[in-house]
C-alpha cells in the first residue's frame, strides 16, 4: 500500500462530496473541532485541531442499557457512514489504539456501533505543527484509508485500506509514484529523547510537573487515546427499580479514579497520578500490547491550563 | 417501613434553594409518594413539626430567629442536610464579614431597628450537618439523585471532582487558557459545569474541591495578569467561610 495518486486541488470538493453526504473535517469555532462541512473550504487545516476525534466513537457519555425491574434492554444503533477528512497522523494512529482497546482486545459494541461505518482520510503534517509536536518520537505507523499530501496545486492520495484502494480507483485517478517511508514522518517532530522510562520511576523531577498541577482532566479529556471511563446507576424516582447505566469518561488524574471501598484512595499524592498518566501512555501499555499508547499530539500540553511540558521534563530526567 | 418524614425549611437567604426542590416539576408527585412532606412552610400552610427524619436546610445563619429555628429544628431531626451555598458556606451574605460594619450598617440596620444581626456563619458552626448539597443554586437533579440515594437506604457520596471535569466532558473549551479567571479546577463540581458552559467563568458557589493546588492555580492567574486582592476577593466570594488551609495559606 505505497501508491500514490495525484487528484487536482480543485476536484478536492467533489472528490469528497461524490462518497457520502456526512463528511466531517476539523473547523475553526471557539477552538478547532470535528464538524461535518458543507464545503472542504470551511475546514481549518492550518493548525492541530484542538479536540480530536475521540468523542465520536467513544462517546462522553454513553447509555449502555435501561433496567426495568430485572429486565436489561439494550439498545444500539449504527451510526451513519462518515468520512473524517483532515486527520493528522498522530490522530490517525490514535483511533488505531482505541480500534485495538474497543474493537480486537474487547468487543465494546457501543464503540464497534459508532466506528464500524466511518472512513479515515489522513491530512500529512509535512513538520511539526506547533512547539509541542512529538509524534516522530511514538513509532506511529500508518493508519488511514486515504492519505492526504498537500501539494498545494494538487494533492497526492495514498490508499491505506481496500476502502480506500477502491474509492482512489473508481475515481479514476492517476498513479504518481511511490510514497517513501521517511516522506511519512513529519519533520521536527522527535524531540522525546530515547532513553528508558521505565528506569526513572523515582526521578525527583515528576514532583516539579506535579506541582503545577490543578488535577484538572484536560489532558485526559483531549488525549486522543485516554479510554479510562466509569460507570453509573441511575433510577427512576418513580419506583427506585427501572432506570438506566451509562458510562461516562473518567481521569486518571483525579483522587476520585482511585477511590475504592471504604474511601480508600491508592493513588492520594497528585505526583502520582501525574506519573501514572505518563507511565501508562509511555510504559505500561507498551509492556502489554507492544506500542506506546500515547501518539505524540501534544495536546495534553498546549491544552493543559499550566502548560506542563512532560517530554522536556523527561528529556532533562538522568 | 413508611415515608420517611421530612421538612423543607429556610434562614436567611433568598429561598432559590428551596425553588430548586420545587423545579423539579415532572418528579414532584413522585417524592410525595416516597416522601412524607411534613413541612414546607415555604410553600405549606399547615406544618407539623413534630420530628423528623430528613430536614433540608437552606439559608444562612445571619439573624438570632435563625440560630433558634436552626437548633430548635437540628433537635428534632435525624439527618439534616444543607441545602446550597448559604447553609454550605455563608456564601455571598457572609461576605459581609470580611468588609468593615461602617461600610453597611447605616444602609439598612439604623434603619430598621428590629433587625438584629449576628455573625453571618454557615449553619455547620453552629449544628451538626450530615450532607451537603452544595451550590448558588443546588443543581435540582443532584437534589433529586440525593433523594433517591436516601430512599434506597444508601450513602450519599459527596463529588469531590473539579468543575473541570464536567466542563471538558461538555466539550467546552477551557476558560482560563483565555485568559479568564475561571475557578473551576478549584471548586467541587456536580453541577455540570452549567456556569462555563454558557461561557460565564466560575466564580465557585459550590466551595473548594478537597484536592485544590491553590500554589499553582494562584500562581497561573499572576501570570495572567490578575492582582493578588482580585484573587482573594474571588476566592471569598464563596468560601471565606469555608477556606480550607492550604488556600488560607496561599492568600497570606
Amino acid at each position: 500500500m505505497d501508491a500514490l495518486y495525484r487528484l487536482e486541488a480543485d476536484k478536492l470538493d467533489i472528490f469528497l462530496q461524490s462518497l457520502g453526504p456526512d463528511i466531517y473535517a476539523p473547523v475553526k469555532t471557539d477552538a478547532i473541532r470535528f464538524q461535518k462541512i458543507s464545503s472542504v473550504k470551511e475546514a481549518d487545516l492550518t493548525a492541530l485541531a484542538d479536540v480530536p476525534v475521540k468523542d465520536f466513537f467513544f462517546r462522553q457519555r454513553e447509555q449502555l442499557f435501561k433496567f426495568t425491574k430485572g429486565k436489561i434492554a439494550t439498545e444500539i444503533k449504527d451510526a451513519p457512514f462518515r468520512i473524517f477528512f483532515g486527520l493528522r497522523r498522530c490522530d490517525l494512529n490514535a483511533v488505531k489504539h482505541q480500534d485495538f482497546i474497543f474493537i480486537e482486545k474487547y468487543k465494546d459494541p457501543y464503540y464497534t456501533a459508532q466506528r464500524k461505518n466511518t472512513l479515515l482520510f489522513g491530512y500529512h503534517c509535512d513538520e511539526a505543527l506547533n512547539k509541542y509536536c512529538f509524534c516522530g518520537s511514538m513509532g506511529l505507523e500508518e493508519y488511514h484509508d486515504i492519505m492526504f499530501f498537500d501539494k498545494k496545486k494538487y494533492f497526492l492520495l495514498n490508499p491505506g485500506s481496500k476502502v480506500g484502494q477502491k474509492i482512489v480507483s473508481e475515481a479514476k485517478l492517476k498513479r504518481a509514484g511511490t510514497l517513501k517511508k521517511k516522506d511519512t514522518i513529519p519533520k521536527g517532530t522527535d524531540r522525546l529523547e530515547k532513553k528508558d522510562i521505565s528506569k526513572l520511576f523515582e526521578n525527583s523531577l515528576w514532583e516539579k510537573g506535579a506541582d503545577e498541577c490543578l488535577s484538572c482532566s484536560a489532558c485526559t479529556s483531549l488525549c486522543p487515546t485516554c479510554y479510562c471511563h466509569e460507570v453509573k446507576d441511575d433510577v427512576k424516582l418513580s419506583d427506585l427499580k427501572s432506570g438506566e447505566r451509562t458510562r461516562e469518561w473518567s481521569s486518571c488524574q483525579l483522587k476520585s479514579f482511585t477511590r475504592v471501598a471504604g474511601e480508600h484512595v491508592f493513588r492520594e499524592k497528585r505526583v502520582d497520578r501525574f506519573k501514572h498518566r505518563i507511565y501508562h501512555q509511555l510504559v505500561y501499555f507498551k509492556e502489554r500490547y507492544g506500542v506506546n499508547m500515547c501518539v505524540g499530539c501534544g495536546r495534553c500540553i498546549t491544552h493543559c491550563p499550566t502548560t506542563i511540558d512532560f517530554v522536556s521534563l523527561i528529556n532533562k530526567m538522568k | 417501613m413508611g415515608r420517611l418524614r421530612i421538612g423543607f425549611y429556610g434562614l436567611t437567604g433568598c429561598a432559590g434553594c428551596q425553588l430548586s426542590v420545587i423545579f423539579n416539576e415532572d418528579e414532584l408527585l413522585d417524592i410525595i409518594k416516597l416522601f412524607d412532606i411534613r413541612a414546607f412552610p415555604f410553600i405549606k400552610a399547615s406544618n407539623d413539626e413534630e420530628r423528623f427524619d430528613l430536614v433540608f436546610m437552606e439559608g444562612l445563619v445571619a439573624s438570632p430567629h435563625d440560630i433558634e429555628t436552626l437548633t430548635r429544628i437540628r433537635a428534632k431531626t435525624k439527618t439534616l442536610v444543607a441545602l446550597g451555598a448559604c447553609a454550605h458556606s455563608g456564601c455571598i451574605p457572609a461576605y459581609r464579614s470580611f468588609t468593615l460594619k461602617e461600610n453597611y450598617e447605616h444602609l439598612l440596620y439604623s434603619k430598621a431597628k428590629d433587625i438584629a444581626d449576628v455573625e453571618p456563619e454557615p449553619i455547620s458552626k453552629h449544628v451538626k450537618v450530615d450532607y451537603v448539597l452544595p451550590g448558588c443554586p443546588p443543581d435540582k437533579k443532584e437534589i433529586l439523585h440525593f433523594m433517591k440515594e436516601i430512599a434506597l437506604g444508601k450513602t450519599p457520596k459527596f463529588n469531590h471532582n473539579p468543575v473541570c471535569v464536567e466542563c471538558r466532558l461538555n466539550g467546552n473549551d477551557c476558560l482560563l487558557i483565555h485568559g479568564k479567571p475561571c475557578m473551576g479546577p478549584i471548586t467541587s463540581g456536580g453541577c455540570h459545569a452549567v456556569c462555563v458552559t454558557g461561557g460565564f467563568e466560575c466564580w465557585g458557589c459550590r466551595g473548594p474541591t478537597g484536592d485544590a493546588n491553590y500554589k499553582a492555580y494562584i500562581a497561573l492567574l499572576k501570570k495572567k495578569g490578575y492582582k493578588k486582592e482580585f484573587i482573594k476577593t474571588r476566592m471569598m466570594m464563596f468560601a471565606g467561610k469555608i477556606q480550607p488551609e492550604e488556600m488560607k495559606a496561599c492568600l497570606q
